[in-house]
C-alpha cells in the first residue's frame, strides 16, 4: 500500500521538481538578459542571479542523476520499455548536444575573434604617436611659459617687491599669462593679476607645487579643466641674496588655445577610450564566455532532462501496454489503460482497452453461467440429499460421481469420501451394494443402459426388495458420459400390500368357510347318531371313524378360520397403563403346566415403568410368541424359552425392548425375510399366522419387530415398543413427516 | 549503448564544470595586491548652522583597480554617511542617508590624475596617484546637515563608510567584478556620537 502510494507520489515530485528547475532556468536566463540590458540593477540582481543559477543547476543535476540512475536500474532489471527509453534518451540528448556544442563553439569563436578585431596595432601605434606629438607640442609651450615666468622672477629679484605690485599687470600682459600671482615665504598671496574681469580670488598653492618650489625647482604642469579646456601652470621660486634663500613663489597660469585644447582633448579621449577598450577586452571575453557557458550548461541540462521527459511520455504508453498485456496474460481482464493521445499509439491502446473489455465481459458471462450451473448443482444436491430414494451417478467406467444420503441409508454404506472410487471397490464387503452392483454391471455388460427392475437383496436385517432404475447420461454432443442409478427400498410397501391382501383373504375365508362348517359338523354328528346303531359293528366303526374325522377336521378348520379371523380383525385399541412384568408372568404361568419339560425364564434387568398399550393385544402377542417357541421346541430335549425385558432411551424416546429366544431350531434361512408373512412357517403343524399376527399387533402399537436365528440353533424375536403415548405420537409424527417429505420430493 | 551515452554525458558535464572552475581559478591567481579602504578618524563640527564633516581616510587601491585606472577606466569612490537617532526603547532610527561621490581619473596626455567632485562639479589634478588619493583621504568641511533639522533633545550618531563603487560600469564589467575580491573595496563603518 505504502509502496503503491510512493510509486504514485514519486512521478509527481519529479514533475514538480522538473517544472521548478525549468522555471528557474528561465528566470536565470531572464535575469542575465535583464542585467545585460541595464547594469543599474546588477547590485540587486547579482546575488539572485548567482543563487538562481546555482539552484537551477543543482535542481537539474538532481533530476538528471535521479533519472539516469532510474534508467540504469530499469535497464539492468530489464524493465519493459527501458531499452527503448534508453535509446530515445540517447537520441534526444545527441540531437540536443550536437547543435548546442556547435553553437557554443562558434559563439566562442565569434566572441573572441569579434572582440579582437576591435583592436589594431596600427591604430594603437598611431594613437601613441599622436599622444607623443601632442605632449611634445604642449611641452614646447610649457617650456616657453616657464622661461617667461623665470624671467619675471629674475627681474623681481633685482627690483623692489613693492614696485612689482604696481607692475604685475603689465608683466602678466607681457608674458601673455591669464593670471600672475606672487606668494610670500609662508605661501601667503602678496599680489595677483588676472585677465578675469570678475574678481575671483585665485586658489592657493597646491602641496605638490609648494614641495617642488621649496626644493628650489621650477614647476610646470598641464592641467585639464572641468570645462574641457587646458591650462599650463608654472611656478618658480623667488630667490634672494648670496645664500639663495627662497623668499617667495611666482605662479603664472596660461590658457591653451581652444583649437589646440579641442585637439588635445580629442587625442586624449581617443587614447583613453582605446586603452579602456584594450583593458576591457579580456574581462569582456571572460564575461561573455562565462555567460555563454552558464547558458550552455543550463540549456544542456534542461535539454537532457527534456529528453528524459519526452522519452518518458513516448515510452510510457508502450510500457503501459506491456504491463497491460502481462496483466491480461495473468488473467486480469479488467485492465484499462489511459489513452495518452489521439495518435496511432492512442488507437492501439484504445483497441487494447476494447479487447480487455470484451474479454472481461465474456469472463463475467462465463462466471455467471458457472454460478448458475453451480447453483443448479447445489439445488440438485439438496434435492438429492433430501430424497428418500437412493441416487448414485456413475461415470462411464463406473466410478462414483455423486451419491445422496438416502442411497447410503438404503444400502447401509458410508459413501463419505468415496466419490471417485470404483463402485465395485466400495461394494466389496457390503452384500447389498454388491448385489446391486452385480445387477448394474450385468445390465451394462449386456449393453442395456436404460432399464428398470425390481431386485431382491439380502441384508443383515433380512430380505429387502429394491426397485431400481438406470439411465445413461449424455453430453450435449450426444456422447455417453455416465449413468445414474435410482433405487428405493419397497420392502415395507410390499409388506403392507401383502398384509392388506392377506387381511382381505382372511376376511373372505372366515366369511366363506366358517358358514358351511357348522352344517357340516351337525350333519356329520346327525349321520353318526342316526345310523351308528343301525349298522353292523364293522360298518359302524367305519361310520364312527369317518364322522369323528369330519367333526375333528371341521373343528380344525374352525380354529383355522378363527385364526384368520383374528388376523383380519382390527378392533379399536383399548389403551391403558399396566405393568408389563406382571402381564408376562401371567402368560408364562399359563404355559408352565402345559409345557413342563420346557424351561421358561423371564429376566428383567431393572424396574420398568408402566406400559401404555392395549393389554389384550400385548397378552395375545406374548401368547403367540411363547406358543410359537413351544411348538418349535416340540419334543426337543433341554428346551428353553428365555424372555428378557428392559426399558431403553432411544433418541430421547422411552421404549421397551422384549426379546424372546428359544432353542427350537430357528427359522429356515431362505424364508427368514418372509417370516412375518402369513402362511410362512417352519413348523409341520403351524398355520403360519402366529408371527404374522404378532407383527401386526406390534405395528398397531407403532413398534418394530425383528427375527433372526441364534448361534444355538434357535430363534430370536426382538420387539421394540413405545413406552407411552407421548413416544408413540412422536413416532407417528416422525413417520408422517418422513412420508410427506418423501412424497413432496418425489 | 546506454553506457556509452552516459559516459559521454558525464564527460561533457565534467568538462563544463572544469571549464567553469578554471575560469574562476585563473581569475583568483592574478597579481594579488588586495588594497583596502579605512576610515581612520571622523568628527563633526558645528559651523554656525551646519554640521561639517572632517575625516581622514586611508585609500589603497588594489592592483586591478590601479590597472583599470591607468587604462583609462575612471574609478568612483563613494562616501556613505548615515545619521542615526538613538532611541531608548525602540530600535535606533535612521534619520538620513548621504552619499558623496568622487571620481578619480587618469589623463594620459597630461599624465595627471583628476579628482572630480561628482555632485559639486569641481575638479583638481595631481601629478601623482599618491597626491590624488591623499587629497581624497582628507575630507574637510563637508556639509552634512543643518543644525535645525536635528532634534535638540535627541542623541545622534553618525556612520561613515568609504567604498569603491562599480555601479557606473557596464554589465559585462560588473559581472566580472562580481567574482573579483579586488573590486570589493569597502571600509568598515566608522561610528561616532554627535557632540553638541
Amino acid at each position: 500500500m505504502v509502496r503503491m502510494a510512493t510509486q504514485k507520489i514519486r512521478p509527481l515530485l519529479y514533475g514538480m521538481l522538473g517544472a521548478f528547475g525549468v522555471g528557474l532556468s528561465f528566470i536565470a536566463l531572464l535575469m542575465l538578459s535583464q542585467v545585460a540590458k541595464n547594469s543599474e540593477n546588477f547590485d540587486q540582481l547579482a546575488n539572485s542571479i548567482l543563487w538562481v543559477n546555482i539552484l537551477c543547476l543543482l535542481v537539474l543535476m538532481i533530476l538528471l542523476i535521479g533519472n539516469l540512475s532510474k534508467l540504469y536500474r530499469d535497464y539492468r532489471s530489464h524493465v519493459p520499455g527501458s531499452k527503448l527509453k534508453a535509446r530515445m534518451v540517447g537520441m534526444f540528448v545527441g540531437l540536443a548536444i550536437i547543435p548546442l556544442l556547435i553553437v557554443f563553439y562558434f559563439s566562442m569563436q565569434f566572441i573572441n575573434r569579434g572582440i579582437d578585431t576591435w583592436f589594431n596595432i596600427e591604430v594603437e601605434a598611431g594613437l601613441d604617436d599622436a599622444l607623443t606629438l601632442s605632449r611634445n607640442a604642449l611641452a614646447i609651450q610649457m617650456r616657453d611659459h616657464l622661461a617667461a615666468t623665470e624671467q619675471i622672477a629674475e627681474r623681481l629679484r633685482l627690483t623692489d617687491q613693492r614696485q612689482f605690485i604696481y607692475e604685475i599687470g603689465s608683466l602678466r600682459q607681457e608674458i601673455g599669462a591669464s593670471e600672475l600671482t606672487l606668494f610670500g615665504r609662508n605661501g601667503r598671496m602678496i599680489a595677483t593679476n588676472s585677465d578675469q574681469t570678475a574678481g575671483i580670488a585665485p586658489k592657493g598653492l597646491s602641496d605638490e607645487l609648494l614641495l617642488q618650489v621649496r626644493q628650489n625647482r621650477p614647476y610646470v604642469s598641464l592641467d585639464p579643466l572641468s570645462d574641457g579646456s587646458y591650462e599650463i601652470r608654472t611656478a618658480v621660486p623667488l630667490i634672494e641674496g648670496r645664500n639663495l634663500d627662497v623668499i617667495g613663489t611666482i605662479r603664472s597660469r596660461f590658457g591653451v588655445s581652444q583649437r589646440i585644447g579641442r585637439m588635445v582633448n580629442s587625442i586624449d579621449s581617443s587614447y583613453t577610450d582605446y586603452k579602456k577598450i584594450v583593458y576591457l577586452r579580456a574581462p569582456l571575453k571572460r564575461t561573455f564566455s562565462l555567460t555563454l557557458t552558464v547558458v550552455l550548461m543550463i540549456s544542456l541540462l534542461a535539454s537532457i532532462y527534456g529528453a528524459f521527459v519526452l522519452s518518458r511520455r513516448l515510452v510510457s504508453p508502450i510500457q503501459n501496454l506491456v504491463e497491460g498485456t502481462r496483466a491480461v496474460a495473468k488473467g486480469d481482464f479488467d485492465t484499462q489503460l489511459p489513452i495518452p493521445t489521439g495518435d496511432e499509439i492512442g488507437f492501439l491502446i484504445n483497441s487494447f482497452n476494447e479487447m480487455t473489455r470484451g474479454l472481461s465481459l465474456a469472463r463475467k458471462q462465463a462466471s455467471m453461467s458457472q454460478n448458475l450451473v453451480e447453483a443448479e448443482r447445489a439445488n440438485l444436491e439438496i434435492i438429492l440429499a433430501n430424497l428418500s430414494t437412493g441416487v448414485i451417478s456413475l461415470e462411464s467406467n463406473l466410478k462414483i460421481r455423486t451419491v445422496n444420503k438416502a442411497a447410503g441409508a438404503i444400502l447401509n454404506v458410508d459413501f463419505n469420501g468415496r466419490t471417485g472410487d470404483l463402485l465395485s471397490d466400495v461394494a466389496t464387503g457390503n452384500s447389498v451394494l454388491q448385489e446391486l452392483y452385480d445387477v448394474v454391471k450385468r445390465q451394462l455388460d449386456q449393453g442395456v443402459t436404460i432399464w428398470q427392475d425390481q431386485i431382491v437383496v439380502h441384508a443383515v436385517k433380512g430380505r429387502r426388495v429394491l426397485t431400481c432404475a438406470c439411465t445413461d447420461l449424455s453430453s450435449e454432443a450426444g456422447e455417453e458420459v455416465g449413468f445414474v442409478v435410482v433405487f428405493d427400498d419397497i420392502t415395507l410397501q410390499l409388506q403392507s400390500q401383502r398384509d392388506a391382501a392377506w387381511g382381505e383373504v382372511a376376511r373372505r375365508l372366515a366369511h366363506e368357510i366358517k358358514n358351511p362348517l357348522t352344517p357340516i359338523q351337525l350333519s356329520a354328528e346327525r349321520l353318526r347318531k342316526k345310523y351308528l346303531d343301525t349298522m353292523s359293528v364293522e360298518d359302524g366303526e367305519i361310520l364312527d371313524r369317518s364322522t369323528h374325522i369330519i367333526v375333528e377336521q371341521v373343528a380344525a378348520m374352525r380354529d383355522m378360520v378363527n385364526a384368520f379371523s383374528d388376523y383380519a380383525r382390527a378392533p379399536d385399541m383399548d389403551v391403558s397403563s399396566f405393568n408389563i412384568e406382571d402381564l408376562i408372568n401371567e402368560v408364562i404361568d399359563l404355559y408352565k403346566e402345559q409345557a413342563a419339560t420346557i424351561n421358561i425364564q423371564f429376566n428383567i434387568e431393572a424396574p420398568i415403568d408402566n406400559l401404555d398399550a392395549d393389554p389384550g393385544r400385548i397378552r395375545q402377542m406374548m401368547h403367540n410368541l411363547i406358543r410359537n417357541s413351544i411348538e418349535a421346541i416340540d419334543t426337543r430335549q433341554n428346551g428353553f424359552i428365555k424372555i428378557d425385558a428392559k426399558q431403553l432411551d432411544i433418541q430421547q424416546r422411552k421404549m421397551i425392548a422384549i426379546r424372546v429366544e428359544d432353542n427350537g431350531g430357528g427359522f429356515k434361512e431362505e424364508s427368514l425375510g418372509q417370516i412375518f408373512d402369513p402362511y410362512v412357517t417352519s413348523k409341520p403343524k403351524g398355520t403360519g399366522l402366529g408371527l404374522a399376527i404378532v407383527k401386526k399387533l406390534v405395528e398397531e402399537h407403532m413398534g418394530s419387530i425383528e427375527a433372526k436365528n441364534t448361534k444355538k440353533q434357535g430363534a430370536l424375536i426382538s420387539i421394540l415398543l413405545p413406552l407411552n403415548e407421548k413416544t408413540r405420537e412422536a413416532i407417528i409424527t416422525n413417520l408422517q413427516n418422513h412420508q410427506d417429505n418423501g412424497r413432496g420430493l418425489a | 549503448m546506454i553506457r556509452l551515452n552516459m559516459h559521454k554525458i558525464l564527460v561533457n558535464l565534467l568538462s563544463l564544470i572544469l571549464l567553469f572552475s578554471a575560469l574562476n581559478v585563473s581569475a583568483q591567481m592574478r597579481p594579488n595586491h588586495e588594497g583596502y579602504f579605512d576610515v581612520r578618524s571622523a568628527t563633526t563640527i558645528l559651523d554656525q548652522k551646519n554640521y561639517l564633516l572632517d575625516a581622514r581616510l586611508q585609500l589603497f587601491l588594489s592592483d586591478e583597480a590601479l590597472n583599470a585606472l591607468n587604462s583609462g577606466v575612471p574609478l568612483t569612490i563613494e562616501l556613505n554617511i548615515e545619521i542615526i537617532r538613538s532611541r531608548r526603547f525602540l530600535p535606533d532610527a535612521k534619520e538620513d542617508e548621504l552619499q558623496f561621490q568622487y571620481e578619480l581619473e587618469y589623463r594620459p596626455l597630461s599624465q595627471r590624475y583628476i579628482v572630480k567632485d561628482v555632485q559639486g562639479g569641481t575638479q583638481d589634478s595631481y601629478a601623482t596617484l599618491f597626491s590624488a588619493l591623499n587629497k581624497l583621504g582628507k575630507v574637510q568641511d563637508l556639509i552634512l546637515t543643518q543644525n535645525s533639522s536635528l532634534d535638540p533633545q535627541a542623541n545622534y550618531r553618525f556612520r561613515l563608510q568609504a567604498l569603491l563603487s562599480t555601479k557606473q560600469y557596464s554589465a559585462p564589467l560588473r559581472m566580472l567584478f562580481f567574482w573579483r575580491n579586488q573590486w570589493d573595496l569597502k571600509s568598515e563603518w566608522f561610528e561616532w556620537q554627535l557632540k553638541r
